[in-house]
């Protein structure tokens, strides 16, 4: 039954991804960047849904994985040359391995603890950025070759975005969402179920840690220059948080529906700035009060109450 | 190799103006004591204390400091419906609900300060913040001794609120177990608005001390709220004294830091220590309950 | 579970249909143009000056009937989108303004790292960008630039004019000088290379170098150590909030240099507003000034205090120009072709408003640098002598 689901699944991501991936032979450059951005976001966002949402940790630490992947990307690529495919397989290796060396600290106390910890290990990792002049300082560092054109780019936001649909699937489809939400719902039983709690966590942080550096390294090429207040910077965890919010949290196409909002609201509000930060945070508290599910549950009310995935 | 005057008047300098962050912090504490939660918006409202200062000035000519109390009211006032229309419809709802809301409450004062105040640097210009107060070879701003005065005050203060009043036993209560408080004939809810009020009145009067011996812009309480996270870890939840200590431990390291590193590495110090603390000493804060 | 599926398939519906997001069409007989700029965030009080002059300039050239191309005269339209201080937004703002608008070129945001992302988007889209607001040796060190093209100053003209500034009002210092600089790519040309060079060839012993990060709030070590060496001449180069703190921390630790020259930090009226009297003395290099000798210069700041009833500043000048020079191009090109624009570009040769403007081969104008000194709550120009609008107040009050 789960795996006929997943298969489901599989099929229909496999069909937008082709639909998605011949876009540039007949979208315009605009509705390549803005769905460059939407690939970026979907990234993150699914990454912060699969932590929140799912595992039940509220992380404040989006910032610190783009950054990583950033910086990572441009020493790949500023110092070996390497191709696009190499420069992610790395990133997503750091940015696992950076989640593996903090979780030590950020998960030996439970609940808000996490969120705070990951608030202040971006600050940290800014803040070090900026310092060291390794690293360029605040000055930052340049890409020594034009980055790929446009079209390029935006097949590698796209195959990102792949992985990081792909990975939410098999955890909502497979006998690792019974595990997840054993681990959110509560620790102690999960663990005299015989689930250990620290490792299903920590695999949830390292995937991903993983997938946001990625999206962080495609969006680091597409500037060409990076500085850590740009990189590190809290807009990236607030664009992440704010879209699953409005999206639905917790909901498989949460993130999706947040992301397309989000874009749309912002090309739509461009002229307003200040408008729109301001808009967006009246949503969210809107939404956080009356409608917890975002538009997601707001709609799965209107048709039925069973499709709630992470209920049994 | 600093001499003896610049080193000590560095440590000075440290432990004083650890004291007045002991205060900012102390606000942060109190509120994650009795309600859960971590007030995101805590450094936006240090802000809004120095814009009120700053205004206060302006507009009436009388010095902030000795309005502190008017101001802290009005502060306080302010964070009441928060509490009232925000907060306490979330309260069943798990730390997160409220948690995010406040995050969202953070975004939108600090654009709303930009668009009403500008993002200009300001400061609140007053002719003793720039005095200096020397002993011997120590040297360390005469606003830093004023700053820590009022702050130790304050803070002695509202551990005498805590321990030894009616509200302090509800607020103790309410903090240990929410639920049984209740049945106790606690208002936990009543409770709680208070102290957050109160949390936020910590952080204006805070915003107002800066703004008196700083600078600030809508965009400058992010670094006070990191600050404060890592006093509370270092001085442990609910632990009014060890707050002011944990301020100033916070504060001498962070100037130890600035002397031998350089003045960049006074908040990587703050940071580091927060999650250095978080790996070896998590049983220091909020052993007895989890968040 | 049936339902499920609907609304997976729905949702990528709902993407593919995003694709198709309606695209803003330009008029046929408009020529646009477009600017991404710190608009709100740390940056605003630069970018609203800017904003004035990019307008002003278009304002002008479209109440003069508009600029001809192919023989039949169009309106020029300027766009502006706010980048909030955010070099991913500039990115992006440009991006959009250039595949969504259609703008023929662009006008730079400000600072290097807003103007260099900008940049280096209208430079892979073979677009071209007029800027200020970069110096110009950061702006040349990022790559050879093809379609970019900067005013500014250049910065060895800047950090050598507190020295030169010196030696011409003739007055006395125990010659030890205090360094005291970010980490930002300005920061760390002058502080690191530029001024220890300068201090050498002018005499002085650098008895203090000192590195802090942009957006440093607390200097009391380094204040302390320059206190504790005695150094009469204090070099800054910061923004302006940690320029606000070091002014006051240095008040507060009762440091009293006889000379304080704050590059950068300094220039913007916020500084001496948040400061008050302890703004006085205070020196920092400017590029412009209404009362330059250049045509326009002086009714520049006039129009701009009669219609924002602000205190002028001289980002108005440069933004100005830069736009000035777009439409220039744009006209002697007679076409909105990029090309044709940027060649023209290249080939200006005219007195603006910050004086002669020519590009170098690599895409830079020069603006000359003169020393500013806050007396008053107003900046007044003490070198060089012939720009001179007031005398240099000796030793810092």
């Amino acid at each position: 039954m789960r795996l006929h689901r997943l298969s489901g699944d599989m099929g229909i991501l496999a069909g937008a991804f082709v639909l998605l991936w011949f876009a540039p032979s007949f979208a315009s450059d605009y509705a390549l960047q803005i769905s460059f951005r939407v690939m970026i976001y979907l990234t993150l966002a699914e990454s912060w849904n699969l932590l929140t949402g799912s595992v039940g940790l509220v992380s404040l630490g989006t910032a610190s994985f783009v950054g990583l992947g950033s910086y990572v990307a441009f020493g790949l690529a500023n110092h070996f040359g390497a191709p696009i495919p190499v420069i992610l397989v790395v990133c997503a290796l750091a940015g696992a391995v950076l989640a593996a060396l903090v979780s030590p600290a950020l998960f030996r106390l439970r609940g808000v603890y996490f969120t705070v910890g990951t608030l202040a290990l971006a600050a940290l990792l800014q803040l070090l950025m900026v310092n060291l002049p390794t690293f360029g300082g605040a000055s930052g560092i340049f890409l020594k070759h034009d980055p790929p054109p446009l079209a390029s780019l935006y097949h590698d936001a796209l195959s990102v975005a792949l992985v990081a649909s792909l990975a939410m699937a098999i955890c909502a489809r497979t006998r690792i969402s019974v595990i997840i939400r054993a681990v959110r719902d509560d620790e102690d039983a999960a663990a005299q179920m015989g689930v250990r709690p620290y490792r299903v966590k920590l695999a949830a942080f390292a995937l991903a840690s993983a997938l946001i550096a990625m999206a962080g390294a495609v969006q680091a090429i597409n500037l060409g220059a990076i500085e850590p207040y740009g990189a590190f910077g809290l807009q990236w965890t607030i664009d992440a948080l704010s879209m699953v919010i409005i999206g639905g949290i917790g909901w498989r196409l949460g993130p999706l529906a947040g992301v397309l909002f989000v874009v749309m609201l912002g090309e739509m509000l461009a002229n307003y700035p200040e408008a729109h930060i301001a808009i967006t945070g009246v949503i969210l508290i809107v939404l956080i009060r009356f409608a917890p599910g975002g538009i997601v549950g707001m709609f799965a009310r209107l048709f039925t109450r069973s499709t709630r995935l992470s209920s049994p | 190799m600093p001499d003896f005057g610049t080193v000590a008047s560095a440590i000075l300098s440290g432990l004083l103006l650890g004291g007045m962050m002991g205060l900012i912090a102390l606000g942060l504490s109190i509120v994650l004591g009795v309600m859960r939660l971590v007030n995101l918006a805590h450094g936006v409202f240090l802000v809004m204390g120095a814009y009120a200062g700053l205004y206060f000035l302006k507009l009436t000519g009388f010095d902030p400091l000795l309005a502190l109390p008017l101001l802290a009211l009005g502060i306080a006032a302010l964070a009441l419906p928060l509490y009232r229309y925000l907060l306490a419809p979330l309260a069943q709802r798990g730390p997160e609900a409220q948690l995010m809301t406040m995050f969202a409450v953070a975004i939108i004062l600090q654009n709303l300060f930009v668009f009403v105040f500008s993002a200009d640097t300001r400061s609140i210009e007053r002719s003793y913040a720039t005095l200096p107060l020397s002993l011997g070879a120590i040297t360390v701003p005469l606003i830093y001794v004023i700053g820590f005065a009022i702050a130790v005050a304050l803070i002695l203060a509202i551990h005498g609120l805590i321990a030894h009043t009616g509200f302090g036993r509800d607020l103790r209560a309410s903090a240990a177990d929410p639920a049984a408080a209740a049945t106790l004939g606690v208002n936990v809810q009543r409770v709680q608005m208070l102290t957050f009020a109160l949390g936020t009145a910590c952080a204006g009067v805070g915003g107002v001390l800066i703004g008196v011996a700083f600078q600030f812009s809508p965009s400058s309480g992010g670094a006070y709220l990191l600050n404060s996270l890592a006093i509370v870890v270092l001085g442990g939840l609910g632990n009014v004294p060890g707050t002011l200590a944990g301020g100033m431990i916070l504060g001498l390291l962070q100037s130890l830091g600035g002397l031998t590193l350089g003045d960049g590495y006074r908040d990587i110090v703050g940071m580091a220590l927060f999650l250095l603390v978080l790996v070896f000493r998590p049983e220091g804060f909020l052993a007895a309950r989890r968040a | 579970m049936r339902k499920l599926h609907k609304s997976l398939q729905a949702g990528v519906l709902f993407a593919a249909g995003a694709l198709g997001l309606t695209q803003g069409a330009a008029k046929a007989d408009e020529i646009v143009i477009g600017a991404s700029l710190p608009l709100s965030g740390p940056l605003a009080g630069f970018g609203s000056f800017q904003q004035w002059g990019y307008k002003h300039a278009v304002d002008e050239v479209n109440k003069a009937g508009g600029i001809a191309i192919g023989g039949k005269k169009e309106m020029v339209k300027l766009i502006i989108r706010d980048d909030q201080t955010n070099p991913n937004l500039t990115a992006s703002n440009t991006q959009t303004l250039l595949s969504r608008d259609h703008v023929v070129a662009m006008l730079g945001s400000c600072t290097p790292a807003l103007v260099n992302a900008g940049a280096l988007v209208a430079e892979r889209a073979k677009k071209p960008i007029v800027t200020g607001c970069d110096p110009l040796q950061v702006f040349t060190s990022v790559r050879k630039w093809k379609y970019a093209w900067d005013i500014f100053f250049s910065v060895p003209d800047l950090t050598v004019a507190p020295f030169k500034m010196l030696a011409a009002a003739g007055v006395t210092t125990n010659k030890k000088l205090a360094i005291w600089h970010d980490n930002g790519p300005d920061g760390q040309a002058n502080g690191k290379k530029l001024w220890p060079a300068f201090a050498k060839k002018f005499g002085y012993t650098v008895v203090q170098n000192a590195e802090f990060p942009i957006n440093n709030a607390q200097f009391t070590s380094i204040i302390s150590e320059a206190k504790a060496k005695g150094a009469d001449v204090v070099l800054v180069d910061a923004v302006t909030p940690p320029a606000v703190a070091i002014r006051k921390q240095m008040a507060s630790e009762g440091y009293k240099p006889k000379v304080l020259d704050i590059e950068k930090g300094a220039e913007p009226v916020q500084f001496a507003q948040a400061l008050g009297k302890l703004a006085d003395g205070v020196l920092v290099g400017g590029y412009w000034d209404p009362t330059f000798p250049y045509p326009g210069a002086a009714k520049l700041a006039k129009d701009f205090e009669a219609e924002t009833k602000l205190t002028s500043s001289q980002h108005i000048a440069d933004s100005y120009a830069a736009a000035q020079i777009l439409l220039d191009a744009i006209a002697a090109a007679g076409s909105t072709d990029a090309d044709k624009i940027n060649a023209a570009i290249a080939k200006t040769n005219k007195t603006y408003v910050v004086g002669p403007i020519k590009f170098a081969a690599d895409h830079t104008a020069t603006l000359p640098i003169v020393s500013e000194q806050w007396q008053g709550g107003k900046t007044v120009i003490v070198w060089p002598k012939k720009a001179a609008t007031g005398k240099l107040l000796f030793p810092m009050p």
